[in-house]
């Protein structure tokens, strides 16, 4: 398990994380969100050791070693690899910075290619492949060690959704072996799709934590998606309805004030007669993002 | 396995593999090969060269042949044939060798004057072909002729300065300071450009989160000093092959003869504690030229990187040069103390023995402390200077990368 306890860290006068808290534990999936600047890369680099910061950070109860850094795979948010070796070069020297020898991880590579669909060879040079296809291999270098602990910063990012959708298998197949990983992504749906729990953080603060749907939540069943015969002016008549939006094909969404007034609209608007839709939900992470992680008037 | 050793490796074997590592080791013996080439052949081939050798006298011409350490060729065993290949050129001439009238005689046939060298051979031969002639007609007792068979002695005593002395020192501080400079700026380029190279990829992130910024530097620094150590072992076992090949190689054997002395003094002068001095300055400009690579913040800056520290080079290498004729001034003194300096002007020093070996050890326990103290330093603000992405400028830069480690 990793445990981050109240770091803090300054970049001269700006406050790049101040007072950061959560635990990831083994076989959970962390989504780390928050705007641009808001501190996640730091509180990765802060994990990794690349800073000095004040607070603590823990693996297994423990300061982490030098030895523990051969648990972890990292993506970095900026993608890079040797533009020089061959794929095969590449992901061998890194696995044995990893202390995986050079004989256990070549066996691995090419189903490791053909896991994420790689196009070339694994003779072929890092420079000859395409953007996307580089990324995969740097994806390979970050999981094909088996890292106990995973941190991917933005790893969805320049993916498409049939790629989106590879990675999503081995970050699950990682989980489903036990590992504890954190990733960070500005696609909410990625993060409700595959993460057991979130952190949020704005301007170097912890907003939000918590597991997704509790995150959900908390904020109230407040959304309200209905299809139905009425109009909108009919429907922004009843009780705790603050705001109607139309969204086709007699489909609505209403804003209630109250969740608890959820059942006295559903009597109204079925009359006890079959309607298509009425599904009461709280707010998606995508909206709860743009009103926690935005400016202070959100707050 | 150790993880510095893997960089090591890593390092090592990706330079070393590269075409531009093997032109460089090996440029110096493909212009020797050249040389020697060109030398061969522009210089007559040595079938061309030999004499053949005529005498009615059996005896004599296998005498001559053998002894007389002439060039000559058994083919030819009549004036007939040995005159008709001198004139297709396929040999240079003939000696005519005759015994009468218990004189010996040598004539020489030649579309040219025969070679002094050769000429001087001949003359020996017949010289003591003549004695043997003389002693057996003289019908000589052994202690008589023991007695005539004394010869005179020449011995030569040089004082400790000559000419040779001066000379061999010129060439060894020439020699070593051009390989000095040249290792130097090639290395630091190299060192350079590809920390900056590593640091624009922003591949650093992924490898520091497998092994300490420090283990990666000193991994980083040890590969390109086998670099080095590999070009100098080639140059010593390459070099070693040369002057075996240089002893015997008919065009170049007399010259080597003649300047054996100045040879032997300049291979002196260069496999000494000189080369220990060029080996810790490779360390200490490896080092500094990793700390400017990590300065820079975008692969297209690569090639800026290493300008502080080869303009350095520049500079000591041209006071190096300014002061040869003075070694005794007291500026190289102070200097041949000084880190970056001391590379060139110890040696300087020492191939002019204005230097003690305990000075040279002096200034050698203070450039090894240097090179230790500078990657104990740069290995600890290493990481910080590496992971440091923003472009603020070379102070900026240095300020940021400080900060975060």
């Amino acid at each position: 398990m990793l445990t981050v306890a109240h770091i803090s860290k300054n970049f001269g006068t700006l406050h790049a994380l101040n007072d950061v808290s959560f635990d990831v534990h083994d076989g959970e999936i962390m989504g780390l969100i928050g705007q641009n600047g808001a501190g996640k890369s730091t509180t990765f680099h802060s994990i990794l050791n690349f800073l000095k910061f004040n607070g603590a950070i823990t693996w297994n109860g423990q300061p982490l070693t030098a030895d523990d850094y051969n648990q972890i795979g990292y993506l970095p948010e900026e993608r890079s690899l040797m533009p020089k070796l061959t794929i095969t070069q590449q992901i061998v020297y890194l696995a044995r910075l990893k202390n995986q020898p050079a004989k256990v991880i070549k066996p691995k590579i090419n189903d490791w290619m053909q896991r994420f669909a790689v196009k070339g060879q694994p003779t072929d040079k890092i420079s000859k492949l395409s953007k996307g296809n580089q990324q995969k291999v740097q994806l390979i270098c970050t999981l094909i060690h088996d890292p106990q602990l995973i941190i991917l910063d933005e790893p969805f990012s320049g993916l498409d959704p049939v790629n989106s959708d590879l990675l999503k298998q081995a970050i699950l197949a990682a989980k489903q072996r036990g590992a504890a990983i954190i990733f960070s992504s500005h696609d909410m749906s990625n993060v409700e799709e595959v993460c057991d729990s979130l952190v949020m953080l704005r301007n170097g603060k912890v907003v939000l934590q918590g597991k997704i749907n509790d995150v959900r939540n908390q904020f109230g069943r407040t959304r309200l998606f209905l299809t139905t015969d009425w109009t909108a002016d009919q429907l922004a008549d009843l009780p705790q309805v603050s705001a109607v939006k139309a969204l086709g094909d007699q489909r609505y969404r209403l804003q209630l004030a109250d969740e608890t007034a959820g059942p006295a609209i559903f009597d109204a608007v079925t009359n006890g007669q079959y309607i298509q839709e009425f599904s009461q939900q709280p707010p998606t992470l995508d909206e709860i993002f743009r009103t926690k992680a935005g400016g202070s008037n959100h707050e | 396995m150790n993880k510095t050793w893997i960089v090591t490796s890593e390092t090592y074997l990706r330079q070393t593999k590269s075409w531009s590592f093997l032109l460089l080791v090996l440029m110096p013996f493909l212009f020797i090969g050249m040389t020697f080439g060109i030398s061969y052949v522009a210089t007559p081939n040595k079938s061309k060269s030999d004499l053949a050798v005529v005498s009615t006298d059996v005896g004599l011409r296998t005498s001559f042949i053998k002894q007389s350490g002439v060039a000559t060729t058994k083919k030819y065993a009549s004036v007939k044939a040995a005159q008709k290949a001198t004139n297709r050129s396929d040999i240079n001439g003939y000696v005519v060798l005759k015994a009468t009238n218990q004189q010996v005689s040598a004539t020489f046939n030649g579309p040219n004057e025969i070679d002094s060298g050769d000429q001087a051979k001949i003359q020996r031969f017949l010289a003591t072909a003549q004695t043997q002639l003389n002693v057996q007609r003289a019908k000589l007792s052994t202690t008589q002729q023991q007695a005539l068979a004394v010869q005179p002695k020449f011995k030569q005593q040089l004082q400790k300065k000559t000419a040779s002395d001066k000379a061999a020192k010129t060439i060894s501080f020439y020699i070593l300071v051009f390989f000095v400079y040249l290792i130097l700026t090639t290395y630091s380029s190299i060192t350079a450009q590809e920390i900056a190279a590593e640091k624009g990829t922003k591949i650093m992130e992924v490898v520091f989160s497998s092994t300490t910024p420090r283990k990666y530097f000193n991994g980083k620094v040890y590969g390109v000093l086998l670099m080095i150590v590999t070009q100098l072992l080639v140059y010593l076992l390459g070099g070693a092959l040369v002057v075996q090949f240089a002893q015997h190689s008919r065009i170049t054997a007399g010259l080597w003869q003649q300047y054996a002395s100045v040879i032997g003094k300049v291979l002196h002068n260069l496999l000494s504690i000189n080369l220990l001095f060029a080996l810790a300055a490779v360390l200490l400009y490896t080092v500094v030229s990793a700390f400017c690579g990590a300065l820079v913040t975008r692969v297209e800056d690569a090639g800026k990187a290493s300008q502080p520290v080869i303009y350095l080079n520049l500079l000591t290498f041209v006071m190096a040069m300014a002061f040869q004729g003075s070694p005794s001034s007291g500026v190289v003194t102070v200097f041949s103390y000084i880190p970056f300096f001391s590379s060139y002007l110890m040696p300087l020093r020492l191939i002019n023995a204005t230097a003690t070996m305990p000075e040279a050890i002096i200034s050698m326990v203070i450039l090894l402390a240097t090179v230790i103290g500078s990657m104990w330093y740069i290995g600890k603000i290493y990481g910080g200077l590496m992971l440091q992405t923003d472009e603020l400028g070379f102070w900026g830069n240095l300020k940021r990368g400080l900060s975060l480690k």
